[in-house]
């Protein structure tokens, strides 16, 4: 396998790349990080031969970063060069690819070798569908859906460290205005057991309480279908799962008022058990169900409030 | 005068879409075509800068047996024209090629002030296009706006990634990529409808482009899809909600999911 190079901005994000990565092994494997990430301790544990890093890579605009990210694969000839599907990076990525003449792949939740050709699974049609693509031509750029996949273990290596400072912006006619910073937290929803998600079935943002208040009693992560943070703004851009948001596996996922549309489907298809609160029997959600319950969530919610605060009070 | 090109690509119909009982790949080949959905969002978008500062909104598209009828549906949502590109080659096409493609296409017909495409088509996703044609036209771009305002020379597009909301200025000409949340697709009206039937729609050849083999060759070969499957149990918990949470707390503990 050819030399592999891998953009991240965050521990989290390398560990999955370099467990996707895997999938296929690399001769050797070099990244690209942001600055402050160069003192974490871990880093020495990913077979790293060499660590790029960049000031405020996460501020980088996209015409900056897909600019060094071609020179690096230009200068270092990586076969794959990998980063998490987050919008900027498959923008980056794009770009790159274009400037490199090369394929791009977005959303990648799969990798493999097949006869020696390296293929590649994505969703496709919505997110009904996998379609495997084979890469006719390297290097090829990938961008990887987050799902929290972790590495094995490996012996500790040191590698040499290649700091690239801040990314000069060129003076080009692109301007940043302003910059407003949403209200993080999608981080622990890959990892979180239990979720409760939220649609548009709830009428006011001041009912999501309802959804807070069983999250609260069932130790579990809150989500939602992407309206409620694109449209309505009611929860962070990050909580959303689906296609265009976090792909996510927990045990338990309890959908309240959500209708279950494919797009919003693909993101929680992993989970261990699935429940849906929708009061239209007809609703698409029903179908991909264990536990289907056509009923009003603001009728059903409080009483399962309810129940679960006497199991736990007679538990003592 | 402001002129807008709207990139718009015929899909599939993915809510009528069925698939093959044993390969479990879609039967593309059978599906009722369709104009992309967030791509009738940037065609909105386009419309309504050209219904408040004047202009011209023009749709170009690219694929293998693209239909005009198809195509109108664009026309009657208020552009003006529309050029095309329908060639079997393209039914095999990638990113790359699609922009190599797009991109030549545009120079062809025009000089726009604003190139507005969708964040990724509803069938492939991609969330390529604004960004390859930005580096192929050499045209600054501004993905997944949410907003997009004209002023003069001067375009403002409030754009939203998962961490933060941007507001970026750049002077025209400008690639947008459209987000879900940019506007609302009209209806188009009878009169609409009846008034695109009378509108320019042209088909030119991909080899009018001047594309070297090299720029419409594909570097990615679709190998396989096939539908994802899980099945669930679909057990309806029917009765009053008191009722329903009790057989639902039950059931969930004694699978393990709840604590007890
Ligand atoms: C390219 C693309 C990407 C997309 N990506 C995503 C994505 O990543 N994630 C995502 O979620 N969506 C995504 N979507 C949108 C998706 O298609 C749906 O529009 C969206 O998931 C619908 O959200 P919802 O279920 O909350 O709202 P709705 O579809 O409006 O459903 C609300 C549901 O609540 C029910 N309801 C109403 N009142 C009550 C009540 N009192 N009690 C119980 N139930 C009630 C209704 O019966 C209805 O079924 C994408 C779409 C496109 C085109
Ligand atoms: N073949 C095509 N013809 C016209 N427009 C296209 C085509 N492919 C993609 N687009 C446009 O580019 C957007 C993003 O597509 P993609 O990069 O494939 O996800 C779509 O929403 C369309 O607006």
């Amino acid at each position: 396998m050819r030399p592999v190079l891998m953009v991240a901005g965050d521990l989290d994000e390398l560990l999955e790349l370099r467990a996707f990565i895997d999938l296929v092994g690399a001769s050797d494997a070099k990244a690209l990080i942001p600055e402050n990430l160069l003192n974490d301790g871990r880093l020495s544990t990913l077979g790293l031969s060499r660590v790029y890093s960049i000031e405020a890579l996460d501020e980088a605009p996209a015409e900056a970063l897909s600019t060094t990210v071609a020179e690096l694969v230009r200068r270092d000839g990586p076969g794959i060069v990998v980063a998490p599907s987050k919008k900027i990076f498959r923008e980056v990525f794009a770009r790159a690819a274009q400037n490199l003449s090369a394929p791009c792949v977005t959303d990648c939740v799969g990798i493999s070798l097949v006869d020696d050709r390296l293929v590649v699974d994505r969703p496709f049609l919505g997110g009904g569908y996998i379609e495997r693509l084979a890469v006719r031509r390297l290097p090829v750029l990938l961008t990887v859906q987050m799902q929290g996949r972790r590495p094995s273990a490996r012996k500790e290596e040191g590698f040499e460290a290649v700091r690239l400072g801040r990314l000069s912006v060129e003076e080009g006619t692109l301007r940043r205005v302003s910059v407003e910073r949403s209200a993080r937290g999608g981080s622990e929803l890959g990892k979180a057991r239990v979720v409760v998600s939220v649609g548009r079935g709830f009428k006011r943002r001041e009912d999501l309480k309802l959804a807070e208040e069983l999250a609260q009693l069932l130790e579990a992560e809150l989500a939602c279908s992407r309206p409620i943070a694109s449209d309505l703004g009611w929860m962070p851009e990050e909580k959303h799962v689906g296609l265009s948001g976090k792909w996510i596996s927990p045990q338990l996922y309890i959908a309240l008022g959500i209708s279950g549309q494919v797009q919003h489907m693909v993101g929680v298809r992993n989970s261990r058990v699935i429940v849906a609160v929708n009061n239209d029997a007809s609703a698409p959600i029903h179908k991909e169900a264990d536990y289907s319950i056509p009923l009003d969530l603001y009728k059903f919610v409080p009483a399962l409030i309810q129940v679960l605060r006497e199991r736990r009070s007679r538990a003592g | 005068m402001t002129v807008i090109h709207v990139f718009v690509k015929q899909v599939p119909d993915i809510s009528t879409l069925e698939y093959d009982q044993s390969s479990l790949a879609p039967r593309l080949e059978k599906a009722t075509q369709r104009l992309g959905e967030i791509d009738l969002v940037a065609l909105e978008a386009a419309v309504r800068i050209k219904e408040s500062l004047g202009g011209e909104v023009v749709v170009l598209s690219a694929g293998s047996g693209v239909s005009e009828l198809v195509l109108r549906e664009a026309l009657a949502m208020g552009a003006d024209k529309c050029f095309y590109v329908s060639d079997e080659r393209l039914s095999r096409a990638d990113s790359w090629v699609t922009a190599n493609v797009l991109s030549r296409l545009s120079r062809r017909v025009g000089s726009p002030d604003l190139l507005l495409c969708g964040e990724a088509s509803s069938d492939e996703g991609n969330y390529q296009l604004g960004p390859r044609l930005s580096e192929a036209l050499a045209i600054p771009c501004v993905t997944h706006a949410v907003k997009v305002e004209l002023d003069g020379n001067v375009a403002r597009v409030r754009r939203a990634l998962e961490d933060r909301v941007e507001t970026l200025e750049s002077a025209l000409p400008l690639i947008v990529t459209a987000s879900l949340e940019l506007a609302t697709p009209r209806l188009p009206s009878l009169l609409m409808i009846r008034a695109a039937s009378r509108k320019p729609l042209t088909r030119i050849e991909l080899s009018e482009l001047g594309l070297s083999e090299e720029l419409v060759k594909p570097l990615l070969e679709r190998v396989s899809a096939r539908i994802l499957k899980t099945t669930r149990r679909n057990i309806v918990l029917q009765g009053e909600p008191r009722e329903c949470a009790e057989k639902l707390v039950e059931s969930l503990a004694s699978e393990g999911v709840i604590r007890a």
